[in-house]
């Protein structure tokens, strides 16, 4: 058994010349420091990439990339296809699992000045399989061709509109028509699975060939400074002197990594399931709330939360900026200290970058500036708060429900965020200013004041006022008389 | 394509009749070698060849901005249909269409009855990132369910992120039918 | 590749284990999707919780009670309405309240399919006989507000105080802004069915009185319904009002806030 093995290996082997030149590569010496868990996630964002194509590929083959089909196959592979729900589940997860392990991998290499010379070109490579990558993620998304989808789709042109002069163009070239249709959908599948997974594969390739020629980057030390001149011989000293094996010495780390990685994605795949897809992509079913995947929250909130009027110069430049300014960098800082220790400007730009985007993308789970859009018929209005009204006041809290109110303040923790809550909004606002606010608005709240009639302002406000803390007493008017004197309603 | 010079050994080539001087490898070859023409002449083949290639391929991809015109008037169905005083869901097949769009191709817009004779059709499209937004007829406000987006009933902007009000359809009444002019998708640079 | 004989044995066992895991087991993992998730348009939601709690229960709380109106979880209100008016203000709304329309041919989002579902689900979830039997909710003769004064002071004052203007264990019912926002039928629901999930009890009364006839019944509703002021103006379903403030041609009739019945 053993010998017919090894003489099909060596058989294939006079034919392949592997030993030749696959295993000087796989033995070249890398510096010892550099065999290190920090070291692990450039080739697990490689492992789940490869993972990516496998996954993809078995859907590719009972998906159907047809608009008119594409809904109906994924519920097919959801529930008649054997596994097919977890093929999706392990795509869905592995890009999850892709996009963050590439983030990692990019900010190790951030903070260990990989992008310092000589190895500019591979940064830029990096940035654009970064791109790549989120481009699979954003067309990825589109597969998955729901109303998220269809919605998403819609943001996307939205905001490729607002381009000057071109933008209706742009829009038409990247939906493939005049509206989201079926040409949008062929368009991103070629995208998706053609056009995009092909720019990575070379990408890659490029990536690791020059990660190779330039060997890896050595474990950076404070005070090792980068010098044009001397960079490349004392890095030949360093491998030369202190130097192992990547195959297996680094390699095994990578190898341990790459397989908790991988399992990681099945328990996620098999615990949590596909992602979607929600409900077919009728754009007439308008009772929907689109919301992005977990990579563009960020953007997404974002969006909410941005003045209007730096929206548009933002939309059109952010990218732009942040895309050179990744690109330029290596230019620009290219020489000098690599350590994180003796760059705090450097440290300090990953945790800003960091709490904006958890941030961000914390907001955009919760989505406090969107309407509940259903809170109104379907979040009760709390029991403590109904208990001993008068008539009056309980039809100020229908008032408040029909009027979709809740839609955007909450009650009890339920309902809209958008506006404050109103479980003590009594103690806030007096009378006069309650009935002000609901007929003028203001404050972000549009005006109720031509859609209630005066019995309804009248009961609103009745049953408003009763909202706050037993023991605290209401908001009260300094400027009149405090013994209770209620104004006329 | 052409065979490498380096790789076969001068005297197993046939010479070529009007090369006199005995061949150094590669560059340069004298300007009137035949050889150096046919290679020339193959660069320029396979450009002219690329271009003719290209040309179509890119035409194809382009080919939907090339067109100006995605509009058409659409009957919405009798205006007697949308009471007055409401505003009510309507929905249309989209003119524009290949028979594999499915339902992607039926568009809805809210359509404003004010009086006997007068409309107003606004797409659902939000004017802030295109959201579909919902009319809530028990407060009269139009709400976006993205970027919390509100508009009044006149399509103006009420709260929210979106730069303008409702985008509105073009219309008119046809035989008793409502008539809209669409068939783009409607942003902040063009029509719906 | 190596033979030694343990090793290769714990590698088929493995092998043999994942095979059975893949095989065997991916059915039951948790992240498989189940039936019940399934995607389905909102015409097509048939499940009375579903519907209910998307729809209902803002206004008439979760379990069909203890919300701020009607609770319709209450059997005496089934035994009392009919399911042709409930039917109605679930699909048309009731004007000049709270209630809006929900059928689709109303501008609302339900089907008549969803809207029978919601009125046989309450019926067979919440109706029980009652006994006696309750005069008719959807019974609108007229009364007599005279006589109701009477009534009203007879059964009513103990809680709502003499002249209905609140008293010790409730508020006012002769409210002028109250009674614009409830119609005579919702005065007579109230009067009827009461609200056992607050503590007001129905026509029965206390436990050892007489229960109200349909007559007192009409009667009383008839003396809260005349302390009502006449409407100003429009303050007809909110969709319809500011657009007949724009348009006085356009205007139709004031909805007035008589019996609805469909």
């Amino acid at each position: 058994m053993k010998s017919l093995f090894s003489s099909i290996g060596s058989w294939l082997d006079e034919r392949l010349g592997l030993s030749e030149t696959l295993a000087p590569v796989m033995g070249h010496q890398v510096p010892r420091d550099t065999a290190s868990w920090w070291y692990v996630f450039g080739s697990a964002t490689l492992v789940l990439f490869a993972l990516q194509v496998v996954t993809g590929i078995c859907l590719a083959l009972v998906y159907a990339p047809a608009a008119n089909e594409a809904w109906a196959s994924l519920e097919w592979l959801n529930y008649q296809q054997p596994l097919g729900w977890f093929l999706r589940a392990l795509h869905g997860w592995g890009s999850n699992f892709m996009v963050g392990m590439m983030t990692v991998h990019m900010i190790q290499v951030f903070l260990f000045g990989a992008w310092k010379y000589p190895r500019e070109l591979t940064w830029l490579v990096g940035v654009f399989l970064f791109l790549c990558t989120l481009g699979m993620a954003f067309t990825g998304q589109i597969m998955r061709f729901d109303q998220d989808a269809y919605w998403g789709l819609g943001i996307g042109v939205s905001m490729l509109a607002r381009t000057p002069l071109v933008g209706p163009y742009l829009v038409k070239l990247l939906v493939g028509g005049p509206i989201i249709g079926a040409e949008t959908l062929s368009r991103f599948f070629a995208l998706h699975v053609f056009v995009v997974p092909g720019l990575l594969i070379g990408l890659v390739v490029v990536h690791l060939v020059l990660v190779l020629r330039l060997g890896i980057n050595e474990w950076p030390m404070p005070g090792r400074l980068v010098d044009r001149e001397t960079y490349r011989e004392k890095y030949e000293e360093l491998v030369q002197a202190d130097g192992v094996p990547f195959f297996p010495d680094a390699a095994k780390r990578d190898i341990v990594f790459a397989g908790v990685t991988i399992l990681a994605v099945i328990a996620c795949a098999a615990i949590f399931g596909p992602m979607g897809p929600n409900g077919v992509p009728d754009p007439t079913l308008i009772r929907t709330v689109p919301r992005p995947d977990f990579f563009f929250l960020s953007l997404f909130a974002a969006f909410a939360l941005l003045p209007p009027w730096m929206e548009t110069v933002l939309i059109l430049t952010a990218p732009v900026v942040g895309i050179v300014a990744l690109l330029a960098m290596p230019f620009l800082f290219g020489l000098g200290e690599k350590s994180w220790k003796a760059r705090p400007m450097s440290v300090l730009l990953v945790v800003l970058a960091l709490v904006i985007l958890v941030t961000l993308t914390r907001l955009g789970i919760t989505s406090p500036w969107s309407p509940d859009m259903d809170a109104w018929s379907a979040d009760p209005t709390p029991v403590r708060f109904l208990e001993g009204r008068t008539p009056l006041e309980m039809r100020g809290a229908s008032v408040l429900q029909a009027k979709q109110c809740r839609n955007c303040h909450s009650l009890g923790g339920e309902g809209g965020e958008r506006g404050p809550a109103l479980d003590d909004v009594a103690t806030r606002l007096t009378r006069d200013q309650l009935i002000r606010q609901v007929i003028q608005g203001g404050g972000n709240m549009p005006a109720y004041g031509r859609n209630l009639s005066p019995a309804e302002v009248t009961a609103l406000v009745s049953f408003l006022e009763t909202l706050h803390p037993a023991n605290q007493p209401p908001a009260r008017d300094a400027s009149r008389p405090a013994a209770g004197a209620r104004p006329p309603a | 394509m052409s065979r490498d010079p380096e790789n076969t050994r001068p005297e197993d080539r046939a010479r070529p009749a009007g090369a006199a001087s005995p061949r150094t490898p590669v560059v340069p070859p004298p300007p009137v070698d035949r050889r150096g023409f046919l290679f020339k002449f193959g660069l320029a083949l396979n450009a002219v060849a690329a271009a003719l290639f290209a040309l179509p391929l890119i035409g194809y991809v382009v080919s939907p901005m090339r067109r100006r015109a995605w509009q058409a008037w659409i009957p919405l169905g009798q205006a007697d249909a949308f009471p007055v005083g409401e505003t009510r869901l309507a929905t249309y097949r989209n003119p524009f269409t290949v028979p594999w769009d499915g339902v992607t191709a039926d568009i809805p817009c809210w359509v404003r009855r004010i009086s006997e004779s007068s409309f107003q059709v606004f797409a659902v499209n939000c004017t802030h990132l295109g959201c579909p937004v919902r009319w809530f007829p028990e407060s009269s406000l139009f709400m976006c369910p993205c970027h919390g987006g509100a508009y009044y009933e006149d399509g103006k902007r009420a709260s929210g992120p979106p730069p303008r009000g409702l985008f509105e359809y073009e219309h008119k009444i046809e035989n008793g039918q409502l008539v809209v002019r669409g068939g783009q998708i409607p942003t902040l640079s063009q029509q719906v | 590749m190596t033979s030694r004989p343990g090793s290769s044995l714990l590698a088929r066992t493995l092998a043999a284990a994942i095979a059975c895991a893949a095989i065997a087991g991916c059915d039951s993992l948790p992240g498989k999707p189940r039936e019940a998730d399934r995607p389905i348009r909102p015409s097509e939601v048939t499940d009375f919780a579903a519907l209910w709690g998307t729809n209902c229960a803002g206004c008439h709380g979760a379990d069909g009670d203890r919300g701020s109106s009607t609770p319709l979880a209450n059997p005496v209100y089934l035994a009392s309405a009919t399911d042709a008016a409930i039917r109605g203000a679930t699909a048309d709304g009731i004007p000049g309240t709270s209630m809006p329309a929900f059928a689709t041919s109303r501008g609302g989002l339900l089907t008549d399919q969803q809207i029978d579902l919601l009125v046989q689900g309450m019926r067979s979830r919440w109706g029980k006989p009652v006994s006696p039997t309750p005069p008719g909710i959807d019974d609108a003769t007229a009364g007599d507000p005279g006589r109701g004064a009477a009534v009203f002071a007879a059964r009513c004052a103990s809680c709502h105080g003499q002249d209905g203007a609140g008293g010790p264990k409730a508020g006012s019912v002769v409210d002028p802004d109250y009674l614009q926002l409830v119609s005579d039928r919702a005065l007579r629901a109230a009067t009827i069915a009461g609200r056992p999930d607050f503590g007001m009890p129905d026509w029965r009364g206390e436990s050892g009185r007489e229960p109200l006839d349909a007559g007192q019944v009409a009667d009383v509703v008839a003396w809260m319904a005349s302390k009502r002021p006449a409407p100003i103006v429009a303050t007809a379903p909110a969709a319809v009002a500011p657009a007949h403030a724009a348009n006085p041609a356009a205007a139709q009739p004031t909805t007035t806030r008589n019996d609805h019945v469909p």
